[in-house]
C-alpha cells in the first residue's frame, strides 16, 4: 500500500537490461514533494545516475520513462508521459514529452515511473501488470515498424487493452533523432530517446493495469475539475484548436512571416493556401481526438481517400508536422505531407529531425556543397517530395546517403564542413518558428534545456500581459512593452519555471497553459494545478511552493548539461540568425543582433542566479532551492 | 418516455460530433461511482478499432434483460423507480453469468470489488453525458434512438439527392 492518500502509484520500478534484474522501491515522500513527478522525476533521476562523459549509446545511459503525478486522475488533458535520457543528439539532458493513454495505463499498473538500465544482450520488451514486471525476448518484435509491434503484442497477449510504448526501425539502427510511440495517439519525438532505447535493445514497454489511482480529497478535486471545466467555456484558444487542431499556427506563421521554410531561408510560403490549416481540416479530417480525459482534444485523425496514397489513416498532422515535412523542405502537397508522416510515424522517426535534416541537404545540393554522387543519385532541390519519401525509407535504415542523414543536422554539418546551414542549438534541430523576429522567442529556444525548444517557455506573455500585471510580477510595466528588452530575461526565466509544472503534473500545455490573458495563465497554471495536486494527493502545495519545484527541476538540468560541458555557448541561436535578414514578408529584413541578444542573455542568467560566464547555477541559488 | 439508458448519438456529417476517444466518460463514471481513477471499474467502455473507429458502450437497459434473468442469487434487479436494472452488491457472488450473458459486454466484473458492475444512470444525472465533450452521450430511451437513426438515415438521403 502506498504511503501516499492519492495521485501517485507510490512505487518506481527499476530494470537492469544487462542482467535482467527488476526491483519495485516505494516512491519517497520528500523527493515526490521536491520534484513533483514526470519530468520533475526524470530531470532529478538522470542528474544522480548519469556521470559526465557517459556515451549516450553505452550501457551506463539511464532511461526513465516517467508519468506525470495527476495521470490516471480524471484531471482533465492530464496524461502526459516523460521519456528521458542522456540525448545523442545534444549529449546534454534530454526528454520527450507524448499524450495519448500510456502515462495513465503506467499508473494503474502501479508505478510512477520506470529507471531503465544497462543494455541486453538480446532484443526485449517489458512487460508490465499491476504491480509486476518482467522482460520477454523480442526477437520476433525486432525490425518491425510501429504498427506491427503493435499488432504482434496484442495478439501474442490476446490482449487488445494493452499500452504499448515502442520504437520503430529508425530506434533500432540508432538513427539519432529516433522517437519514442506511445500507442497510436502519441509519439515523443525530440532528443533521439528512442535511439537510446533502440542501444539498449529494448524493443517496447508494454502496460496494462486494473490498479486504482486514489484520490485523497474527492470533493475537493470534483470542485477543481468543475473549475477547470468553466476556464475552458469562454477560452477562444479551445475552440481553434479543436477546429484546427496545432495546424491553425500555420495561418499565424504565414501571416507574420516566420516559418522557417526551406531550411530558414524563406520566412513566407508562396503556394502556403494547400497546407494551411483549413485545407488539411477540409480534405482529411475524420475527427478530432481527445487524449487522455481531454475536453480541449486538438489532435486530429486524418484520412487520405483519394488519390495515390488513398488508404492511410493517421493520427496527425501537428503544425510541426506541417513545418518540418512542408516548410522546410518546401513541398506544399498536403497528401505527401501525410504521406511521409505516415512514414515517419511508422519507422519512429523525429519528424523535425527528419524535415530539418533533409532540407538542410536540399541547401547544401543547391549551393553546390553536396553532389548527385553523393546523394544516390537524387535531384535533392527544395520541393522534391520524391527525394523527401525516398531518404525518409533510407534514413530509417541507415542506407547510402540516409546513413549521413541519420544523424541529424549537427553532425551532418561537421562532416560536410558546412556547420553554418546546420540550423540547431545545442545540436537539437530549431522547430516551430524562425525566431528572427522577436529576441526573446530565440532566447527561449536557445537557453532551452533540452535543446531547440519552443516548449520549454512561453515568451508570448509580453504580448498580452496588462502593464500593470508585468509590475506586479516581474517588477517593471516594460514587460507588457513587445519591442522593450526591460525585464524579459525575468519573464523569460519565469515561463520556463511554470510551464515545467505541466511536465511536472503531466497537464498538457495547450489545454492548461495556454490563454491571451494573463490572469488566466496563473489561474489554471498554478492555481488550479495545485488544487489538482492537493486534493488527488492529499500533500500540502502552495502556489509559491509549486512555483518553486517548476525553477528547481530547471536548475537540476541546467546543473546536468552544466556538468556534461554545456556551457554558455549553448544557449546562442545559430549563425544565421545573426548573420541573415528574414529574405521575404511582413517581418522582412529582420535578424537577431549580437550586442543586444548577449545582453539579453546576461538580463537572463541574472534573473535566474545563474553564473554569467559559464551559465553555471550559483552556489546561493541551489542552495535556495534545497539543492546541497 | 420509454425504459431510459445512455445512448450515442453521432452525427457522422460532423467531425465534432463524433466520438473523440477521449475516455472522459469512463474517468468520470469511475470518479462518481468510487472516487477513484480506474477506467476499468468504469460502466462504460470505450472500444477503439482501427481507422478511428471509436464507440462507447454502455447497459442497454434490455427489456427482457438476460443478465437479470440468469442471475443466480437475484444480485441484478430492476427497482420499479427507473426501469435500470441495478445490482444489489452484497447479493452479487461475482460468478460472472452475467457478463457472458449481456449482449453487448456491458457488465463487468469489478476488478477491486469482484461484483457486477453495470450502468445506473448515476441516479438520474449521468456524469458521461454531462462531461461528455462531443457531446454524443444522451440519456434516451429505445424511441428517442430510434428517430435520431431515422433522422440520420434521411439526412444521408437529402445528400445523396442533392449530389445526384
Amino acid at each position: 500500500m502506498s504511503i501516499f492518500a492519492g495521485g501517485y502509484a507510490g512505487q518506481i520500478l527499476f530494470v537492469n537490461l544487462t542482467d535482467g534484474s527488476i526491483q519495485v522501491k516505494p516512491l519517497d515522500r520528500a523527493f515526490a514533494l521536491n520534484y513533483i513527478g514526470g519530468r520533475g522525476f526524470s530531470s532529478r533521476i538522470l542528474l544522480d545516475e548519469v556521470k559526465p562523459g557517459t556515451d549516450p549509446y553505452g550501457p551506463d545511459n539511464v532511461v526513465v520513462i516517467a508519468a506525470g503525478t495527476l495521470s490516471g486522475t480524471p484531471t482533465p488533458s492530464s496524461g502526459r508521459l516523460v521519456v528521458a535520457a542522456k540525448s545523442p543528439m545534444t549529449g546534454g539532458l534530454g526528454d520527450a514529452n507524448s499524450g495519448g493513454y500510456w502515462s495513465p495505463e503506467l499508473k494503474y499498473a502501479g508505478f510512477d515511473a520506470i529507471v531503465i538500465r544497462g543494455t541486453s544482450k538480446d532484443p526485449v520488451y517489458l512487460w508490465i501488470e499491476d504491480g509486476r514486471a518482467e522482460l520477454r525476448p523480442a526477437q520476433h518484435l525486432w525490425g518491425q515498424n510501429i504498427t506491427e509491434t503493435r499488432q504482434l503484442l496484442k495478439e501474442e497477449t490476446g490482449d487488445d487493452d494493452i499500452h504499448i510504448c515502442a520504437i520503430g526501425p529508425a530506434g533500432e539502427n540508432l538513427v539519432r533523432y529516433a522517437c519514442v510511440a506511445t500507442d497510436e495517439e502519441g509519439v515523443g519525438g525530440r532528443c533521439g530517446i528512442g535511439a537510446v532505447i533502440g542501444s539498449k535493445k529494448l524493443k517496447a514497454v508494454v502496460v496494462r493495469g486494473s490498479l486504482d489511482v486514489r484520490i485523497a480529497d474527492p470533493e475537493r478535486f470534483k470542485k477543481m475539475l468543475e473549475a477547470y471545466r468553466e476556464t475552458l467555456a469562454g477560452e477562444v484558444w479551445t475552440e481553434t484548436l479543436r477546429r484546427l487542431g496545432t495546424p491553425n499556427l500555420t495561418a499565424h506563421r504565414q501571416s507574420h512571416g516566420i516559418w522557417g521554410a526551406k531550411n530558414f531561408q524563406r520566412a513566407t510560403i508562396e503556394d502556403y493556401e494547400p497546407i494551411s490549416g483549413e485545407n488539411f481540416r477540409k480534405k482529411f479530417l475524420m475527427k478530432p481526438i481527445g487524449c487522455m480525459g481531454c475536453l480541449v482534444r486538438c489532435k486530429r485523425y486524418s484520412a487520405v481517400k483519394d488519390g495515390p496514397f488513398a488508404g492511410i489513416y493517421t493520427v496527425g498532422p501537428e503544425y510541426e508536422t506541417i513545418n518540418a515535412l512542408a516548410a522546410k523542405p518546401y513541398i506544399t502537397d498536403p497528401a505527401i505531407v501525410l504521406r511521409a508522416h505516415y512514414l515517419c510515424d511508422e519507422y519512429g522517426l523525429d519528424e523535425q529531425g527528419v524535415g530539418s535534416t533533409v532540407a538542410m541537404a536540399m541547401e547544401l545540393y543547391e549551393r553546390g556543397l553536396l553532389t548527385k554522387e553523393q546523394t544516390d543519385g537524387q535531384e535533392l532541390v527544395f520541393g522534391n517530395s520524391e527525394a523527401l519519401l525516398y531518404f525518409i525509407d533510407k534514413i530509417a535504415y541507415r542506407k547510402g546517403f540516409g546513413d549521413l542523414l541519420a544523424e541529424g543536422t549537427k553532425i551532418m554539418g561537421e562532416r560536410l564542413n558546412a556547420d553554418y546551414y546546420a540550423i540547431h542549438i545545442k545540436g537539437l534541430e530549431v522547430d516551430a518558428t524562425d525566431p528572427r523576429k522577436q529576441v526573446t522567442r530565440a532566447l527561449t529556444y536557445a537557453v532551452a534545456t533540452r535543446g531547440a525548444c519552443h516548449l520549454r517557455g512561453n515568451p508570448y506573455i509580453d504580448e498580452f500581459i496588462k502593464p500593470e500585471e508585468a509590475e506586479a510580477y516581474f517588477g517593471t510595466a516594460a514587460v507588457s512593452d513587445i519591442e522593450a528588452l526591460e525585464g524579459k530575461g525575468k519573464m523569460v526565466a519565469w515561463s520556463e519555471d511554470w510551464v515545467t509544472i505541466s511536465d511536472q503534473m503531466g497537464l498538457c500545455k495547450f489545454a492548461w497553459y495556454r490563454s491571451r490573458s494573463f490572469p488566466m495563465l496563473i489561474k489554471r497554471g498554478l492555481e488550479l494545478a495545485k488544487e489538482a495536486f492537493t486534493s488527488a494527493t492529499g500533500l500540502p502545495m502552495t502556489n509559491e511552493k509549486l512555483y518553486e519545484c517548476g525553477e528547481r527541476v530547471y536548475n537540476v538540468e541546467k546543473l546536468f548539461n552544466v556538468r556534461q560541458g554545456i556551457g554558455r555557448e549553448g544557449d546562442y541561436p545559430p549563425a544565421r540568425f545573426f548573420e541573415e535578414e528574414l529574405a521575404d514578408g511582413p517581418a522582412k529584413g529582420c535578424k537577431l543582433d549580437r550586442e543586444e541578444y548577449d545582453r539579453l542573455l546576461d538580463d537572463y542568467y541574472e534573473a535566474r542566479g545563474w553564473d554569467k560566464k559559464t551559465g553555471e547555477p550559483t552556489k546561493e541559488k541551489l542552495r535556495s532551492l534545497g539543492l546541497k | 418516455m420509454g425504459r431510459q439508458r445512455i445512448g450515442y448519438f453521432e452525427d457522422l456529417q460532423d467531425p465534432e460530433h463524433i466520438c473523440s476517444r477521449c475516455h472522459m466518460c469512463e474517468l468520470i463514471c469511475t470518479f462518481h461511482h468510487h472516487q477513484v481513477g480506474n477506467p476499468k471499474r468504469s460502466r462504460i467502455r470505450l472500444i477503439s478499432l482501427d481507422k478511428g473507429m471509436d464507440v462507447p458502450v454502455t447497459c442497454l437497459n434490455c427489456e427482457d434483460a438476460p443478465c437479470m434473468n440468469i442471475c443466480p442469487t437475484g444480485a441484478l434487479y430492476r427497482p420499479e423507480s427507473d426501469g435500470m436494472v441495478t445490482v444489489k452488491e452484497d447479493l452479487c457472488i461475482g460468478c460472472a453469468m452475467c457478463v457472458n450473458a449481456c449482449p453487448v459486454g456491458a457488465i463487468t466484473l469489478d476488478p477491486v470489488d469482484g461484483v457486477a458492475l453495470k450502468c445506473d444512470l448515476c441516479g438520474g444525472d449521468p456524469q458521461c453525458v454531462d462531461y461528455c465533450p462531443a457531446n454524443v452521450l444522451k440519456l434516451t430511451d429505445a424511441e428517442r434512438f430510434a428517430r435520431h437513426r431515422m433522422r440520420g438515415f434521411v439526412k444521408s438521403l437529402q445528400a445523396s439527392g442533392e449530389e445526384g
